[in-house]
């Protein structure tokens, strides 16, 4: 089993009322999954997903990722786990604007301490690989939105993690880059990697192995 | 409207409590020491400014040193006034002080001292522009035996009774009586040449005091001469025809020489000033960091005033969305500034009333609001307010610039120019922040450097008594009884040694003879230098403890006097012999009489730290001037010191019922030379600790700035692994590296500014590397806390909050 959540709470605390956020989430995601998160705006979606990504935090309940219990975890050992495990690929693609793309899909290794070397070596690898190599010099506000996205996915998948996680990948682009990101995210989960997308479409939550459904925190 | 406005900048600056105390605080700050800087500035310059100053001169001597013209003395002679009157019609008059020092009064029969007086021309009162409360100016001085005294010491001497017409006698010939012919107030009067009590001039020539002068033209300068010119007189002109000008009975070894009497306070430093004078150097340097703190204060203000506008950017684009011009919002946001600035003017001047009392006592003066100080302060209202006005356009500018569909969208506009211009502001107030630390730390080192200098003496535990004898004369009983006086003194457990001297280190120039003209045993004669020689009793070196490179002290003969002598090494130099032992047992000859050398005392300071080494001859003589005690070692402690005095005193009161007395600490008043200097390093201390609080504030503001712009990209890289040390290394970065630019630019103006300032100085320390690297330092550590502060709280953000797409 890859992650675990039981009875999973997550509240706010606004003018002496508790407003629930997440309501005893159960989920097991077994390696291999891709599986879609849907749910209208405000139903805890994107607050799942950070939470699977260790970004944020829970208030009861229990979370079990590769058999580390996370909520007892420390700060410095979680980070380490999602730095290793997890890769994130946002809506608005979140590329650093100053940087090229060949910089940009280098700069999670800069954290991770691989050697000069090793870190050509695989940024070469991932632009070989996502066809973008005629692109490496330019900057994101040179490329389309589909393209953008891609450099995305390619700087998530660059440190080879064993999830990704997408908040509304295909959000930003129109349909047909949608559908290639989709596709690409298909191909992936074929290779091994487990996904798990935030999504509003139907279409592109059929891709998904399955889905979840969210209502006001609570999973239907 | 006005009133909206009013309402949403209190809220805000309510709201953003922290924000708005830094701005105005920070403004205050600047504001305060400008004012109190410059209330000090203005004091010194307003020295000898009176209603006509600016045609006064005084007149004073320049020697021939070594073929050159030198400034070599600020009195000139008792017929200089008149014969430059005569000979020059531009001059229209002139005065002549002759100061009797430690005057003191008697009115019948109860000495009053503590006083300086002066011999004074009747021309005094329209030259000095000086009034009188009571009696008549055209009379008060220009008949003999009248005296005229300012309003205090009229008040000391006769209380409530009307001075004029009242008798008064003054110690050392008390068989004339004085006249009171008038009063003066000058007690408000900011001048060099302070006086108490005034005596005419014509006086001299019958006071028995003054019996060895009277034959003295061209042989004695011991007056302060000052000539009023006609105005619009060509001073420059006049003053060659003056230098150029060689009187009957003149010899050019010298030659006369003006100045503006408004300059003597900050820019002279002759030999025997009536006072010690003000610093221009300083005066000039503190001015400029005046208006540095000033400067970075209202950067400071732009900087953060700018910054915090991001905050308000849906503000701006919810009003222009509405209807909201550019010009509306430029002067809402104008008044918003206005308010801001009169508040910090407004808490400026509250703390400069409060601090007043204080920085009083740091730089030893009575500044307050007073008339003549608070109308000096008027024309850098000016600049205030228009530093002020700008300061405010421009935040007021950068705000009502924002696009409102962008801002609406919630997407900040950081433009690189706005961050180009903060950066550069940054750079100059770290410009200004170093070169001011690497100033006070040179300054406390040549400080430093100068106190732990020797001096060639050991001057601890050594005072200096000195009384007036008034009631009899200076004969030979008087000789004995002084005999007396030192055996007594010698007997008492706390005296360890005793000996006499006309002067010793640290104190007065008057006390010490300038001369030219000195035959060396080889013969030649010198006419040209300038040396100096004071009497001394044989005890004299051994109490000093100063030590002889050759010889020894001369010896004591029944006379107490004799024509042996104790040279300096700069002397040895002076008369250009290589081999000290040589000199000794050789004779020189000044003054027509022939002195043998016995011996050759090492170089100690005579002068304080700040002259120069000078050819110095200490001669043999019974002079009574000055009796000089080291004190034993029991009174090392407080409470030993104060028997020792008691005891001392107490002698004195014995053998001397009827006098003065007064003792001096040697080694405070050596130190006390050096006070000047002292103060104006605390001062300068100060404001730097003041500058880099304000230009904290600013680097504080650019962070914050830095922070909300970087904000994304600190979300993505710490969502792609980076560690909160890496994000702050990421941040302080670039702080690092203009903390250096500024470094490197701050250097070499320091460097000058402090190789400027040590020219003052005869004896310098050198100016270290060490110095430099300590300020670059200090000024790193003070910018990464700072900075450091802000960006923690941007690296420990969850990224969440960055990223979420809304």
């Amino acid at each position: 089993m890859l992650l675990h959540l039981k009875n999973i709470f997550k509240w706010v605390n606004s003018g002496g009322q508790r407003v629930f956020l997440l309501k005893d989430i159960n989920l097991e995601v077994e390696e291999g999954e891709f599986i879609s998160i849907m749910g209208p705006s405000g139903s805890g979606k994107s607050t799942l997903l950070n939470l699977i990504g260790m970004l944020d935090g829970f208030d009861e309940g229990e979370y079990t990722f590769l058999d580390e219990p996370v909520h007892t975890l420390k700060e410095k050992h979680r980070a380490n786990l999602y730095k290793e495990y997890i890769g994130f690929v946002f809506q608005s693609y979140h590329l650093l604007d100053d940087l090229t793309v060949k910089e940009n899909l280098e700069m999670p290794l800069l954290y991770k301490k691989y050697k000069g070397a090793e870190r050509k070596a695989m940024v070469a690898d991932m632009l070989d690989r996502f066809n973008i190599v005629g692109k490496k010099d330019l900057f994101p506000a040179q490329l389309s939105g589909g393209q953008q996205q891609l450099v995305g996915i390619a700087r998530a998948l660059i440190s080879s993690p064993k999830l990704i996680l997408a908040d509304e990948p295909t959000g930003n682009l129109n349909s047909k880059q949608g559908e290639e990101i989709m596709e690409l995210f298909k191909q992936l989960n074929n290779e091994g990697v487990t996904i798990i997308q935030v999504t509003h479409s139907e279409k592109n939550a059929a891709y998904g192995s399955r889905i979840i459904n969210l209502l006001d925190g609570r999973m239907i | 409207m006005f009133k909206l406005y009013l309402k949403i900048a209190v809220r805000y600056l309510l709201k953003n409590k922290l924000y708005s105390f830094i701005n105005i605080f920070g403004l205050a700050i600047g504001i305060a020491s400008f004012v109190l800087i410059m209330l000090y500035v203005n004091y010194e310059k307003s020295y000898d400014k009176f209603n006509g100053s600016e045609n006064v001169h005084r007149v004073f001597m320049d020697y021939l040193e070594g073929g050159e013209f030198v400034p070599g003395d600020a009195n000139a002679y008792i017929v200089s006034g008149p014969t430059l009157k005569d000979e020059f019609p531009e001059i229209e008059k002139f005065v002549r002080f002759r100061r009797i020092r430690n005057m003191v009064v008697l009115n019948n029969n109860t000495p009053f001292d503590g006083m300086v007086g002066s011999l004074a021309d009747p021309e005094y009162f329209d030259v000095f522009d000086q009034g009188l409360v009571k009696g008549d100016e055209s009379t008060a001085l220009s008949k003999p035996y009248s005296v005229v005294l300012s309003t205090p010491t009229a008040q000391k001497i006769f209380g409530d009774t009307n001075p004029i017409g009242q008798p008064l006698k003054i110690a050392g010939d008390d068989s004339v009586t004085f006249t009171v012919t008038g009063v003066m107030d000058n007690t408000n009067r900011n001048t060099h040449i302070k006086n108490d009590v005034l005596v005419s001039f014509s006086t001299f020539y019958t006071w028995t005091i003054f019996k060895n002068d009277w034959n003295y033209t061209w042989n004695q300068n011991e007056y302060y001469t000052y000539v009023k010119v006609a105005p619009n007189t060509n001073a420059e002109l006049l003053n060659q025809k003056i230098m150029a000008f060689v009187p009957e009975g003149f010899e050019f070894k010298e030659r006369h020489h003006l100045e503006p009497i408004e300059d003597i306070h900050l820019y002279s430093n002759k030999p025997y000033e009536v006072e010690v004078n003000g610093n221009g150097g300083n005066i000039k340097l503190l001015s400029i960091i005046a208006f540095i703190t000033l400067l970075l204060s209202w950067m400071n203000y732009m900087n953060l005033s700018s910054t915090k506008s991001l905050e308000r950017a849906k503000e701006i684009g919810i009003r222009k969305v509405v209807g909201g011009k550019k010009s509306q919002l430029t002067f809402q946001f104008l008044s918003e500034s206005a308010m801001l600035n009169c508040l910090a003017i407004v808490l400026a001047l509250g703390a400069v009333f409060l601090l007043l009392p204080a920085f009083n006592r740091l730089v030893g003066q009575n500044l307050g609001f007073t008339g003549n100080q608070f109308k000096g302060l008027l024309p850098y209202l000016g600049i205030m307010l228009l530093g002020a006005s700008l300061a405010a356009l421009y935040p007021a500018f950068v705000l009502s610039r924002f696009s409102p569909a962008k801002v609406l969208k919630g997407q900040l506009q950081t433009s690189k120019n706005g961050l180009h211009f903060r950066r550069a502001l940054i750079i100059t107030q770290f410009v200004a922040t170093i070169s001011l630390l690497i100033c006070t730390f040179m300054a406390n080192k040549q400080i430093h450097y100068l106190k732990n200098r020797p001096i060639g003496a050991n001057l601890n535990q050594v005072i200096a008594l000195k009384g007036q004898i008034l009631d009899r004369a200076y004969d030979s009983i008087f000789y004995n009884d002084f005999d007396v006086l030192l055996e007594e003194l010698k007997r008492n457990p706390y005296v360890a040694e005793i000996s006499c001297s006309r002067t010793y280190p640290g104190d007065d120039f008057s006390n010490t003879n300038s001369n030219i003209g000195i035959t060396f045993p080889n013969g030649h004669t010198d006419e040209t230098h300038i040396w100096y020689n004071y009497g001394a009793r044989p005890g004299y070196f051994d109490l000093m403890g100063m030590d002889f490179v050759a010889g020894g002290a001369y010896l004591p003969t029944p006379e107490k006097r004799s024509h042996n002598v104790v040279i300096n090494e700069e002397m040895v130099r002076f008369m250009g012999i290589d081999n000290v032992n040589t000199i000794i047992g050789k004779t020189i000859n000044f003054w027509g009489q022939d002195w043998a050398v016995k011996g050759v005392v090492k170089d100690y300071n005579h002068f304080g730290m700040k002259s120069a080494m000078v050819p110095m001859v200490i001669r043999h003589d019974r002079t009574t001037q000055n009796i000089l005690v080291k004190l034993d070692k029991r009174a090392t402690t407080m409470a030993g010191a104060d028997k020792a005095l008691d005891e001392i005193k107490n002698i004195w009161d014995k053998v001397f019922p009827v006098s003065t007395y007064k003792y001096t600490f040697l080694d405070q008043k050596f130190e006390a030379l050096f006070n000047e200097d002292r103060k104006f390093t605390k001062a300068f201390q100060i404001f730097t600790v003041l500058a880099i609080l304000i230009a904290s504030l600013g680097l504080f503001g650019l962070t914050s700035y830095t922070c909300i712009q970087r904000k994304k990209e600190i979300g993505v890289r710490k969502v792609n692994g980076a560690t909160i040390s890496e994000i702050l290394q990421l941040l302080n970065q670039n702080f690092i590296k203009w903390v250096g630019l500024a470094f490197v630019i701050a250097v070499p103006i320091a460097w000058f500014a402090m190789d400027k300032w040590l020219e003052g100085f005869a004896y310098k320390t050198t100016i270290s590397w060490w110095i430099f690297a300590l300020a670059g330092m200090a000024a790193l550590t003070i910018a990464l806390i700072t900075v450091s502060w802000q960006s923690f709280k941007a690296a420990t953000v969850n990224p969440v909050e960055a990223l979420r797409d809304e």
